[in-house]
């Protein structure tokens, strides 16, 4: 087996004095597809959060292709292609379609033109938007914006926190697709879900979070088919 | 010799000065009024204040200091009403812009004798400033732990739990806006009548500066800040004078270095550094002290009646009409996914968000355009919040009195003369706030602030803080959030024992488990819509309901699951709810 | 119409004033009171190397820009980044620009002295025209033009470039904006060195209009700075334009229906009035912010 792209160890993150995310060890191995799944308040964003440098750990490590990435700031991250599609999206609705797209592409010179091109030919709904006010997008819209908008930077990991919030099934569907696909390019996605069927039935490896810990952790299939999974997921246990 | 009296005097003048606008800082605002304020009191004054002691008894300063103060107040009232709107900034720019017209207008006055000034008989000493400062600061340290000290603490700290706890924050502002008045009519007359010289261009936006730096640097933390304040500014210039440091640009460079440190390193002010005091965190658990509560409604009276009530924000409906009931000592559960409306759907019920379309009655008031979410609070109504909102930087135990705002009375007047019966409501009200703290098991923590408190604990207190106002209509937004299994099954426990005490309880929670076996009935909302209703077990076999949870895609280790869950929620349904529905045994 | 061109003249110094201020406030929500003081300490740089090195204005100008720029890199990393992610960042913010502008203060009494000084009277030709029937010299229309000028150009790096699209997305969304990899320190320094840059040339063009600077000349605009851009919206730069010269001409008419003393009068009662009836100000979309 091939070095994790991605790996975190004994990560701890504080809100204050109050402890968001214990003692989580994860791997990412490149190219694969890891999902992340448990309930509000599991800790699941605020992993996501140190990952991608918009929150100091208090504690562990974090390596990004082999390099101690852990006190780096969000837009280095960035730079080094980890690259994050946040919670709620966070399209930036007084601007139009085409300036979110470019801003994606802050650390891309000479390739952004070409990958927003790209991004019009895979989401043909943004390039018919391309000039409204990224706020008047619907729901599922946004959300392929915020997709786009990530994959301009050309990540080579990508992290998804919760694609599927608020968004109606058929939407959901489309949202899953375009994850299958942009990981069929090659791209590693590490996918943060409160969806867990949806997560795991797409996902190779997955992780279950309880109160800012790991309780359960392995092939997504198997977690799958565990009823444990599911009803430490529900909080049924 | 003379010019210790004098920076004594000034000492004690700027102290005054720094606690009007401490008196707008303690509930959360910045306003620069203050100066102008001063100066309408200082130049009216002049015109009433007699030579000759008033009816031969009443000596002019304190006619001054009455008429001042009164001056101060008037003005702070309307000048409130179409200025207390405004936040932040734009407060504190507004009351600059009053302060300026003033001093425009009083340069203008003949009777302000203009630019040259007006002058004043020496009445004020460093005796009778020092009066005037200890009066000042002995009523803020008296409404330091007074009902309304307690008010205002909690609009500083967080404007929603405030209101979310029957507190008109609009009113309080106000009331600490008239405070302010108040006391810079009294710095302004003092001011006169100490330098003997007053000029209205003298009340200038530096000397508001200067008052407001004071109050800054001496800090809200303590009623003692502005007099820290005071010592500090208007010594360190005498001191360095004394060090035979001459050159008139060092003296500025190490005040505004000072200043600089102050405010990035030592964020509480001056008074921060002091150590809090113990009693922040002292309970009372005598129950002789508990106040006579008055009696919850009877169970099965309807509390909450929606109509077709429904919230759309620019075409995206939020919540689409739903009808809802729920009694007293009913447990309602609301689930559903993230984003599916929950939380707007309960801020509607709890009066902070407006309904679009519908119509609702909560304990007896209508959901209307004009329902005002501190008077639904004060009817009954109390909450918790999603996104915890409790008063960071004050004690678990300050926390959980604020919430008894509602059922206490007010004591700062009697507090100012010690009455005996202010001494037993506080009592009351702290053995109200220790006996809600034991019950949600946080009454060892009585003395750490909010914020150092974990997750849990948290919002444990928040659920104590909503007690202590004795509600009628308790509502609990995603309580068991970050709690592990251990506390999600004592806050289970908690909940039902709330009911059985005859609170109507509507709870939205993601722990499937916990509510199947807490709620007597369950609600499911997907895209603002009720998609299902109904007793525990039936909701537990609804396939729309796991759907709307885990996704579409089936899996049968989910589907066990849910006929498990359904199957044991069945057979202890009897067991479970029999002794739940008639607690008081027949 | 002397009235009315010397109000659009008043008021163009008044907007770009503004326009440094209303830009910090428009990225940041910051209100920057160490702003006057760069204002002063632009008039008196300025001075300095027009009388004792000799430079001509052209070249004094740029330099003060400089000067202004580094002040305001000073000012984000002193007085505000330590700040960022307190509570109390706003009223902190108040008080240690307060205080930093203080101590600019003293240190250009230190290198400055007290007094007044003022541009050396061969500094800047004093041309006149006659101009639909008023009198104008020069110097006013250059203040003219470089205001409008720099207007004209900020707003376009703002709606353009890609330091403004920076700073949009800094404003709407602090956090967004760190997501996508944007340097939210960089982009956020730079705003306040333009600010700077441009407050440190009003203080010299305003020194010019009326021959005479000194330490206080900053506090003196400071207020008239916030009135422009309140009454022009918070944040927004054809605000501060506008508003700068509505400001200007109403003083101007002011002081001839009024009187002098009553000047001032006008700048605050518009504030005042303005903050009562539409507190987002004329051009203002913004929702009212807390402190």
């Amino acid at each position: 087996m091939n070095d994790p792209i991605l790996s975190v160890e004994g990560l701890q993150v504080n809100y204050g004095r109050v402890d968001a995310v214990r003692n989580v060890t994860f791997d990412v191995s490149a190219g694969s597809l890891v999902t992340l799944v448990g309930a509000n308040g599991a800790g699941k964003t605020s992993i996501l959060g140190a990952v991608s440098g918009l929150l100091r750990p208090r504690r562990g490590v974090i390596r990004f292709k082999g390099e101690d990435v852990t006190s780096w700031p969000a837009h280095r991250m960035v730079q080094a292609g980890l690259v994050q599609v946040p919670e709620g999206r966070e399209i930036l609705a007084t601007l139009t379609v085409a300036e979110n797209l470019t801003l994606g592409g802050w650390h891309r010179g000479r390739t952004l033109a070409g990958n927003v091109a790209r991004m019009y030919d895979r989401f043909p709904v943004l390039a018919e938007r391309r000039k409204l006010q990224a706020g008047a997008l619907s729901g599922g819209e946004q959300q392929m914006l915020a997709i786009a908008r990530a994959l301009i930077a050309e990540p080579e990991v990508l992290l998804l926190d919760e694609p599927s919030m608020g968004l109606a099934p058929r939407i959901v569907d489309d949202v899953f697709a375009v994850i299958e696909e942009i990981r069929r390019t090659g791209t590693t996605v590490v996918l943060v879900e409160q969806n867990a069927r949806r997560a795991l039935a797409a996902a190779d490896f997955g992780y279950v979070l309880e109160t800012g810990e790991i309780t359960h952790s392995g092939i997504a299939a198997d977690l799958l088919a565990d009823e444990k999974v599911i009803e430490a997921y529900l909080g049924l246990e | 010799m003379f010019q210790y009296t004098a920076l004594i005097t000034l000492i004690a003048l700027a102290a005054i000065l720094a606690y009007s606008f401490y008196a707008v800082l303690l509930a959360g605002q910045l306003s620069l009024a203050q100066i102008g304020i001063a100066s309408l009191a200082v130049f009216t004054s002049a015109l009433v204040v007699p030579v000759k002691p008033l009816f031969g008894f009443i000596p002019p300063l304190v006619v001054g200091i009455v008429f001042g103060v009164l001056v101060g107040m008037i003005t702070a009232f309307i000048l409130g009403l179409p200025l207390m709107r405004l936040r932040g900034i734009f407060l504190a720019i507004a009351t600059l812009a009053f302060a300026e017209m003033v001093r425009i207008f009083l340069i203008n006055q003949s009777w302000t004798n203009g630019a040259q000034g007006l002058s004043f008989p020496k009445l004020v000493g460093p005796g009778i400033a020092w009066t005037a400062l200890i009066v000042v600061a002995f009523g803020f340290w008296r409404l330091a732990g007074s009902r309304l000290g307690r008010a205002f603490d909690a609009i500083r700290e967080d404007e929603l739990a405030a209101t979310s706890m029957g507190i008109n924050v609009a009113r309080h502002r106000m009331i600490s806006f008239v405070i302010a008045g108040a006391v810079s009519g009294l710095y302004g007359v003092l001011l006169g009548y100490f330098t003997r010289f007053a000029d209205p261009n003298e009340f200038s936006f530096t000397a508001a500066v200067d008052g407001l730096v004071t109050a800054v640097v001496g800090g809200v933390a303590l009623f003692i800040g502005p007099i820290f304040g005071g010592v500090f500014l208007t010594v360190l210039p005498e001191l360095q004078r004394s060090f035979g440091i001459d050159a008139s640009w060092i003296r500025p460079l190490i005040s505004g270095i000072l200043l600089l440190v102050v405010i990035l390193f030592v964020p509480g002010g001056l008074a921060g550094l002091i150590p809090r005091r113990k009693s922040a965190g002292k309970l009372v658990t005598d129950p002789a002290a508990m106040p006579t509560l008055t009696t919850l409604p009877t169970r099965g009276t309807p509390l909450v009646n929606l109509r077709g009530l429904g919230k759309s924000y620019g075409g995206v409906h939020a919540v689409r009409a739903v009808d809802l009931e729920l009694v007293a000592g009913e447990i309602l559960g609301l689930i559903g996914p993230n984003g599916a409306g929950k939380t707007t759907l309960v801020n509607m019920v709890t009066g902070f968000t407006r309904p679009s379309v519908g119509t609702g009655e909560v304990l007896g008031a209508a959901l209307t355009s004009r329902t005002k979410a501190h008077a639904l609070a004060g009817a009954g109504v109390a909450r918790t919040f999603q996104q915890i909102k409790l008063f960071g930087r004050l004690s678990a135990l300050e926390n959980v009195l604020v919430g008894g705002y509602r059922i206490s009375k007010d004591t700062l007047l009697r507090r100012l003369i010690f009455l005996p019966s202010a001494r037993r409501d506080e009592r009351q009200s702290i053995a109200m706030a220790s006996a809600q703290l034991a019950r949600v098991g946080l009454a060892d923590k009585a003395a750490t602030p909010a914020g150092d408190l974990s997750y849990g604990d948290q919002r444990r207190l928040e659920i104590a803080r909503a007690l202590a106002a004795h509600p009628t209509l308790l509502v609990l937004d995603e309580p068991a959030a970050g709690m592990n299994r251990v506390e999600a099954g004592r806050l289970s426990e908690l909940i039902r024992s709330l009911a059985a005490d005859g609170i109507g309880i509507l709870v939205i929670e993601h722990n499937v488990r916990m509510m199947l076996e807490t709620c007597d009935r369950i609600m499911v909302l997907n895209f603002g819509e009720v998609i299902a209703t109904g007793a525990p077990a039936d909701i537990a076999r609804d396939p729309a309901v796991l759907e709307a949870y885990l996704g579409a895609t089936s899996s049968e280790a989910g589907d066990r699951v849910a006929e498990h869950m359904a199957q044991e929620l069945t057979a202890t349904a009897d067991q479970a709810n029999a002794p739940r529905q008639h607690p008081e045994g027949s | 119409m002397q009235q009315f061109m010397d109000g659009i003249f008043l008021g163009s110094i008044y907007s770009l004033f503004a326009v440094g201020y209303t830009l910090v406030i428009g990225v940041l929500d910051r209100l920057n009171m160490a702003h006057a003081s760069v204002f002063s300490a632009g008039a008196l740089v300025g001075i300095e190397f027009v009388t004792r090195f000799g430079l001509s204005i052209w070249l004094a100008v740029p330099i003060v820009m400089v000067v202004g720029a580094i002040l305001g890199l000073v000012i984000e990393r002193i007085a505000f980044r330590p700040l960022r992610g307190r509570h109390d960042a706003h009223f902190a913010g108040l008080i240690s620009s307060i205080a930093l502008g203080a101590v600019f203060i003293a240190l250009l009494q230190a290198r400055y002295g007290p007094d007044t000084s003022r541009f050396p009277p061969e500094a800047f030709p004093s041309t006149r025209f006659e101009f639909l029937g008023a009198t104008v010299s020069l110097l006013q229309l250059l203040i003219l033009a470089i205001s409008m000028g720099l207007v004209v150009l900020l707003t376009w790096l703002v709606a353009k470039s890609k330091l403004g699209r920076g700073m949009r997305t800094i404003a709407e969304n602090p956090h967004a904006a760190a997501v996508l990899g944007i340097n939210v320190d960089r982009v956020t320094a730079v705003t306040f060195a333009i600010s700077s840059a441009i407050g440190a040339v009003a203080g010299v063009l305003f020194t010019l209009n009326v021959n005479t600077a000194n330490l206080g000349i900053g506090h003196a605009v400071e207020l008239k700075g916030l009135a422009v851009i309140i009454v022009g919206g918070l944040g927004s730069l054809p605000g501060a334009l506008v508003g700068g010269i509505l400001l200007g001409l109403a003083e101007v008419y002011a002081v001839n229906y009024i009187g002098t003393s009553w000047r001032d009068m006008v700048a605050f009662g518009l504030l005042f009035l303005i903050l009562v009836v539409r507190p987002q100000g004329l051009f203002g979309t913004r929702k009212t912010r807390e402190v």
